[in-house]
C-alpha cells in the first residue's frame, strides 16, 4: 500500500499541531506501508516563506517532496478579507479569502492531480488551507481528510460543507469535532472514525529531577503551551490569582511555552519558557494537575500526555472538545467561570484521592484510545474498508 | 467502539453536578445562618490571629459573658466575697445602709453600672450582627463579581471571535523549538 500525506508544512522542526500530528501518524504508518509526504517548502506558517529547498529528502524514514509557495502571505491582506468573509461576502470571496490564507502552491495541488493514481490513498490534513481545499478537490476519489477543525466559526463558510461531503473518509480528533462538522456539512454518509493520534513517550518520567533543575518547590498548577490569549490564558492568570487570594492556597501556577502574553509579575506564577521534551513530560511528572484554559481545540495532545503521566486536568469546558474528553476519560474536571473554577481546582488541589484516581482514569483512557498500536490499526482498519469497498466496486462494474 | 472510562468512585460528571448545585446554592444566597456565622467567625479569626490574639478569644468571648462583662444590681455594692465572714459584712452594710445613705446616694451609680453592664452585652449581640451582615453583603459582592466577570467573559469572547482570523498571523512560533507547544 502506498500513502502521500499532503499538508502544509512538514519538517522535525515545526511544533504545529496538525503538522506535528501528520509527521507522527506519518512516521508510525511507514512500519505498514510506503509513505511519502507532499508538501510545501515553507516552516513558517504566518508568511510561507519558501525556507526549505524544492525537492526530495528523506525525514525519520519517511520521503518527503516539497513545491515551493509562489507568494508569500500578506498578513494585511489576509485580515481585510477575513473581515470580508466575516460580514455579508460571496463565494467568489471566500475563495479568495482561501487564497490569501495560503499556502499558494498551484505546484502541489498539481502534483496530486497527476500522479493521484501512484497512491492508494491521499491523507489531506487540516481543511482550511489551501493545499488542502484544491488538492482533495483533484484527488477526492483516493482522499481520506483529516480536518483537525475548531469550533472557530470556519468551517461554516459556504466553500467548506462541499469539501467535507467529497472524501472517501473522514479521520476525526473526536466525537466533537465529528459532530459539529457534521452539523453544518451534513456529511454522515462519508465514512470516517474517530482516531486521534498517540504520542511520542518518555522512557522515564522523573519529577524530581524537574524540580531540582528548575527549582520549583511545592504544588504547582502546571500549563504548557503557547501562553496567549487565543489559549485563554488571559482569563487563567487572573482566575488563579483570585483563587489564590480568597482561599489561601499555596498552588503555584507554572508556564511551560513561549509567552506572546505578558505573564503578571507575581511570584506565585512562574514561567520557564520552552522545555525540552523530557523536561516537558517531568514536568506533568511533578504537577499536581494540568490546566487547558484553551476554548479552542481540535484534540489537545498535551491533555493526553498528562494522562499518559497520570496526571488529572482542570479545563476549560467552553471547548466542547475538553469537556467530552474528561467526561468520557473521568480523567479531569472543567469550569466555565470562574466559580467553577475554584470549586474544581479547590477539590482537585485538596483531595490527593481524588487526583491519584483521576489521573489513573486518564491513563486507562489513553491507553485504550491513543496507543500507537490502535492509532495505528484504526487507520489500516480504515483503509482496509475503503479497499473492500474499490474491489465490491470493481466486481460489480 | 466505547468511549467511557467508568471507574469505581470516581464520575467527574457527579462531581461536577455536586460543584455546580453547590455553586447555585451560594448564588441563590442560600447559606444558612449557621454557615453564614462560620464564615464571619473565620474572618473574624484572621483578623485577630494576624495581632497575635488568643485563637479561643472570640468563643470565650461570646460562650462566657462572665468572664469580660460585669453583672451589676442594686444588692452588688453591699456584697463580699470572704465566705462567713463576708455574709456577717454584707448584714453589717445594710444595717448601716441608712447611715451611709446620709453621706451619699449610691443609687445613680448602681443604675448607671447597671446599664452599662446591659449596654456592653447589647453591643456584643450587635457587633456580631453587625459582622454577620457585613458577610452576607461580602458573599452577595463576590456572587455579583462572579456575574460580572461572565458578562465580561462573553463580551470578550465576541470581540476574540471578531479578532481571531487575524491573530492567527500574528504571533508566530519560533522554529527549532518544539516538544513544549502542547498541540
Amino acid at each position: 500500500m502506498k500513502l502521500g500525506f499532503v499538508v502544509q508544512r512538514y519538517g522535525l522542526d515545526i511544533a504545529g499541531g496538525a503538522e506535528y500530528h501528520c509527521r507522527l501518524v506519518a512516521e508510525h504508518l511507514t512500519r505498514h506501508a510506503e509513505v511519502e509526504v507532499l508538501t510545501t517548502c515553507a516552516s513558517d506558517y504566518v508568511t510561507w516563506e519558501n525556507h526549505y529547498p524544492e525537492g526530495e529528502e528523506v525525514l525519520n524514514g519517511v520521503r518527503v517532496r516539497r513545491f515551493e509557495v509562489e507568494r508569500p502571505r500578506d498578513v494585511y491582506r489576509f485580515a481585510e478579507w477575513s473581515r470580508r468573509v466575516e460580514g455579508p461576502h460571496t463565494e467568489d470571496d471566500e475563495r479568495r479569502w482561501l487564497e490569501e490564507e495560503g499556502p499558494l502552491s498551484p505546484r502541489l495541488v498539481a502534483e496530486v492531480a497527476l500522479r493521484r493514481s501512484a497512491y492508494d490513498f491521499l491523507v489531506f490534513f487540516s481543511y482550511r488551507y489551501y493545499t488542502t481545499y484544491h488538492g482533495l478537490r483533484a484527488a477526492p476519489e483516493r482522499a481520506v481528510l483529516v480536518p483537525t477543525a475548531e469550533n472557530d466559526g470556519i468551517h461554516r463558510l459556504s466553500i467548506f460543507p462541499p469539501l467535507f461531503r467529497l472524501p472517501r473518509a473522514i479521520v476525526w480528533n473526536s466525537p466533537e469535532e465529528r459532530d459539529m462538522i457534521r452539523a453544518d456539512a451534513h456529511n454522515d454518509a462519508v465514512l470516517g472514525d474517530v482516531i486521534g493520534v498517540g504520542s511520542k513517550l518518555p522512557e522515564r518520567l522523573d519529577p524530581e529531577g524537574f524540580r531540582r533543575n528548575r527549582g520549583v518547590t511545592g504544588p504547582f498548577l502546571l500549563y504548557v503551551g503557547r501562553i496567549d490569549r487565543n489559549k485563554g490564558c488571559d482569563e487563567l492568570f487572573p482566575f488563579f490569582q483570585r483563587y489564590r487570594a480568597e482561599t489561601g492556597s499555596a498552588l503555584r501556577l507554572v508556564l511551560v511555552g513561549k509567552a506572546v502574553l505578558d505573564v503578571p509579575d507575581d511570584p506565585a506564577i512562574v514561567h520557564l519558557g520552552f522545555l525540552p521534551d523530557q523536561e516537558k513530560w517531568d514536568a506533568l511528572a511533578a504537577a499536581e494537575a494540568l490546566v487547558i484554559p484553551s476554548r479552542y481545540e481540535s484534540l489537545s495532545m498535551v491533555t493526553l500526555e498528562a494522562w499518559w503521566a497520570k496526571r488529572p486536568v482542570l479545563a476549560n469546558a467552553r471547548c466542547e472538545v475538553l469537556l467530552g474528553q474528561c467526561r468520557r476519560s473521568n480523567g479531569g474536571l472543567y469550569y466555565a467561570h470562574y466559580d467553577e473554577f475554584r470549586e474544581a481546582l479547590s477539590l482537585v488541589e485538596g483531595d490527593a484521592s481524588l487526583r491519584r484516581r483521576l489521573g489513573e482514569n486518564g491513563r486507562a483512557y489513553f491507553d485504550a484510545h491513543y496507543a500507537w498500536d490502535i492509532v495505528e490499526r484504526k487507520y489500516l482498519e480504515l483503509f482496509a474498508r475503503l479497499r473492500a469497498e474499490d474491489a465490491a466496486r470493481a466486481r460489480a462494474s | 467502539m466505547s468511549f467511557e472510562i467508568k471507574a469505581e468512585g470516581v464520575d467527574v460528571q457527579k462531581i461536577m453536578t455536586s460543584i455546580r448545585k453547590r455553586i447555585e446554592e451560594k448564588r441563590q444566597g442560600l447559606y444558612t445562618e449557621e454557615e453564614i456565622r462560620e464564615i464571619a467567625e473565620r474572618r473574624l479569626d484572621a483578623v485577630l490571629d494576624a495581632y497575635d490574639f488568643n485563637p479561643d478569644f472570640v468563643k470565650d468571648f461570646r460562650a462566657l459573658p462572665s468572664r469580660w462583662n460585669f453583672a451589676f444590681h442594686e444588692d452588688t455594692v453591699y456584697e463580699s466575697s470572704r465566705g462567713v465572714v463576708g455574709r456577717i459584712l454584707r448584714a453589717l452594710r445594710r444595717v448601716l445602709n441608712p447611715v451611709q445613705k446620709l453621706f451619699w446616694n449610691p443609687n445613680p451609680m448602681i443604675s448607671a453600672l447597671s446599664r452599662q453592664s446591659d449596654l456592653n452585652a447589647y453591643y456584643v449581640h450587635l457587633l456580631t450582627n453587625l459582622a454577620i451582615e457585613v458577610t452576607k453583603l461580602n458573599l452577595e459582592l463576590q456572587d455579583l463579581k462572579n456575574r460580572h466577570l461572565a458578562l465580561q467573559a462573553k463580551v470578550e469572547l465576541d470581540a476574540r471571535r471578531e479578532r481571531t482570523l487575524e491573530e492567527m498571523v500574528v504571533y508566530r512560533e519560533e522554529p527549532g523549538k518544539k516538544g513544549s507547544d502542547g498541540a
